[in-house]
């Protein structure tokens, strides 16, 4: 499903350069729930934003559904994600001025669904995540807990195959992110991939697999072998 | 998505009103500033007889002093004839139409003893002055053929007149009093008003058209003047009294000619040459041959109705267009810039930088609508007060028609995309995932 070989990704001012992915290799399979741990500066949100095609890596191989991203130009980068990839934030990122529908139809609209399916999707994942009641109320009107939600609807209303999460209980309470979590889970039940950055360890262990990045580069040494065997093989 | 995108504009623009009303009104004051004088410009400028300007022509001679060229045109010769010139141009029979005219005054009196006598602008004119112009008949027509050269005693009213002295009705065959002396009412012209008033520019190019309309033969009779400007250059006429005026070398008299042809065109400049060459046999025209024959848009340029005075006037108005413009640049980019996080948030959705792009411009071209309509309302006020100020003698040119006003939406959105297109391309190329994390 995702596939990173030699991935590097550095920053560079005048007088500095960074490192924060260094021949960076992982490969999540389809339907897997994986967690990335780490350091703060790790270059955990570095390699979240490079799989989800909103940065370009300085070097190496990124392929995703076995096609190669590296090289898309924008447009095509965006439609790919469009399509494949769902983003949950910790910090929400719903729209302040549009209500709980508006937002959800953001990206169906970048997609270009007409709009009678566009509002079959909205109120199917509003029901999913139990906030079809709240369609008209704008995201302040709502608990931390319920934006996340509508945060994870959003995503999922183009049922992507491929679901970023970065931190997504992070500003949440211990009730409200076990809520999102049996969420997350349930969503990957259905099978769509999740790959979720997170500090908290138990969160991490309920994943099928934690990745732990260190200094830009996988710590999960006998799988980063492996995803490097493979490749060169 | 264009519906999208605007309805995502009016939602942005309502959910900042202050920021919103200060870049509308950036756009509305440079608009209702350029306007005002672009309209002014363009009215003045505006050709009345361009359905005709392929077969109008006026006529003018180099009949001015032999020692020094004439100043006052382009071209180095009067914009005007003398009226021995003008009735010897009259013989012709080449033009298909052809019209001597001047400006002149009457008392105006009638039957109607409640009616006050009232001072009455004229143009004495040859009867081919009408069809020459396309000067729409209430009721009757031009007056005899003979009134050209004649004393005949008729006149055409305007509409307006007829109103005040008959009350609207058709007054042909009824009688006026002009100066005391008895004129019969052959015509009345419909409501007929040129601006600029093309056939004469040299006496108030935006002055009302004429209230009475009296025949070319009464000169004589009644020894008439020019109201208009009179402009010589030999120390006296020649000869005694108004004879001698009218014999004299001063030039006062417009005239216009209509040529259908190549061919008319042709003959009428041999006429001409050999009217002059006939002249200068009899010791006038010492100048060098020289006469024109101007179209009426090249008349406009030539007599100089927008002056240079006005095109600088236009210039710096667009210039402060401009600075309304870059005003605008600054608020769209502190009003764009702070919904950064927001087109981060769309990228991530799926939104391309075209798209972010676009969404921003068209936001950009909804403040231009919203600036247009009120620049069209300010520059209906700067108008007014213009025309309050110019004492109604600019009342013409001061007003706003309906291409003018599509002009002024058009300018506003124009100035409006102008001023969005790099905070919008700002905001289209800022790295998403600086805002994804922060917000």
């Amino acid at each position: 499903m995702l596939k990173m070989h030699n991935i590097r990704k550095s920053y560079r001012t005048d007088t500095i350069e960074t490192h924060a992915l260094r021949d960076f290799s992982l490969e999540v399979n389809e339907g897997e729930f994986v967690s990335v741990t780490g350091p703060s500066g790790s270059g955990k949100t570095t390699f979240l934003n490079i799989a989800g095609m909103l940065e370009t890596p300085t070097g190496g191989e990124y392929l995703l559904d076995g096609d190669n991203v590296s090289h898309l130009n924008d447009r095509q980068r965006s439609r790919l994600r469009n399509e494949k990839i769902g983003f949950i934030f910790q910090g929400f990122n719903l729209i302040p001025d549009l209500n709980l529908f508006d937002n959800i139809d953001v990206p169906l609209r970048y997609r270009g669904f007409n709009s009678k399916e566009r509002r079959r999707r909205i109120e199917k994942v509003l029901e999913q995540v139990g906030l079809s009641a709240r369609a008209k109320h704008l995201p302040s009107q709502l608990s931390g807990g319920q934006q996340q939600r509508v945060a994870i609807a959003r995503a999922l209303a183009g049922e992507p195959r491929f679901l970023l999460a970065d931190e997504p209980t992070g500003n949440l309470d211990s009730l409200m992110a076990r809520q999102v979590m049996e969420l997350l889970e349930f969503i990957n039940e259905w099978g769509t991939t999740i790959v979720m950055v997170t500090h908290d360890p138990d969160l991490a262990r309920r994943a099928h697999r934690n990745i732990q990045i260190v200094d830009g580069q996988v710590s999960d040494l006998q799988r980063a072998v492996a995803a490097a065997e493979a490749a060169t093989a | 998505m264009f519906g999208y995108y605007v309805s995502l504009a009016i939602r942005s623009l309502r959910g900042t009103p202050v920021l919103s009303a200060l870049m509308v009104a950036a756009i509305a004051v440079g608009v209702g500033a350029s306007m005002t004088v672009l309209t002014l410009n363009y009215m003045m400028s505006q050709n009345p007889l361009a359905h005709k300007d392929s077969v109008l022509y006026a006529v003018q001679l180099d009949s001015w002093d032999p020692n020094e060229a004439y100043q006052r045109s382009s071209n180095e010769m009067p914009v005007q004839l003398t009226y021995r010139d003008a009735t010897a141009l009259l013989r012709s029979d080449i033009p298909a139409r052809q019209a001597a005219m001047h400006r002149y005054g009457f008392t105006v009196s009638s039957d109607d003893f409640e009616l006050r006598p009232f001072s009455g602008e004229a143009r004495i004119t040859t009867r081919q002055f009408f069809a020459l112009f396309d000067v729409p008949f209430l009721y009757g027509g031009t007056w005899d053929a003979d009134a050209d050269s004649s004393p005949v005693q008729q006149v055409v009213l305007s509409k307006a007149t007829n109103e005040k002295l008959f009350g609207g009705e058709n007054s042909v065959g009824r009688s006026i009093d002009l100066n005391g002396e008895p004129f019969t009412v052959v015509g009345v012209i419909d409501k007929w008003n040129p601006s600029p008033k093309i056939y004469d520019l040299n006496n108030g190019p935006f002055n009302e058209a004429e209230e009475l309309y009296i025949p070319f033969g009464l000169h004589r009779k009644f020894e008439i003047y020019s109201w208009g400007n009179t402009n010589g250059w030999a120390s006296g006429d020649s000869g005694e009294g108004y004879e001698g005026h009218l014999q004299g070398e001063s030039v006062w008299i417009q005239y216009w000619v209509e040529l259908q042809s190549a061919e008319q065109l042709e003959n009428y400049r041999d006429f001409l040459t050999g009217y002059i060459r006939e002249q200068k046999q009899q010791g006038r025209f010492q100048r060098p041959l020289k006469f024109a024959l101007t179209r009426p848009s090249e008349w406009l340029v030539l007599n100089e109705v927008l002056s240079d005075d006005n095109r600088v006037l236009g210039w710096l108005s667009l210039a402060f267009l401009l600075v309304c413009v870059v005003n605008a640049v600054a608020l769209m980019l502190a009003k764009f810039l702070r919904k950064a996080p927001e087109a981060g948030v769309r990228r991530a959705l799926g939104a391309s930088r075209q798209a972010v792009f676009v969404q921003h411009v068209i936001e950009s071209g909804c403040i231009g609508v919203f600036g247009g309509l009120c620049g069209i309302l300010l520059a209906l006020v700067g108008l007014g007060t213009i025309r309050q100020l110019s004492f109604g003698y600019i009342d013409q040119v001061a007003t706003m028609d309906w291409l003018m006003m599509l002009a002024a939406v058009g300018l506003a959105i124009l100035a409006s995309l102008l001023a969005g297109i790099y905070p919008a391309w700002r905001v289209s190329r800022t790295n998403p995932s600086l805002y994804l994390k922060t917000q």
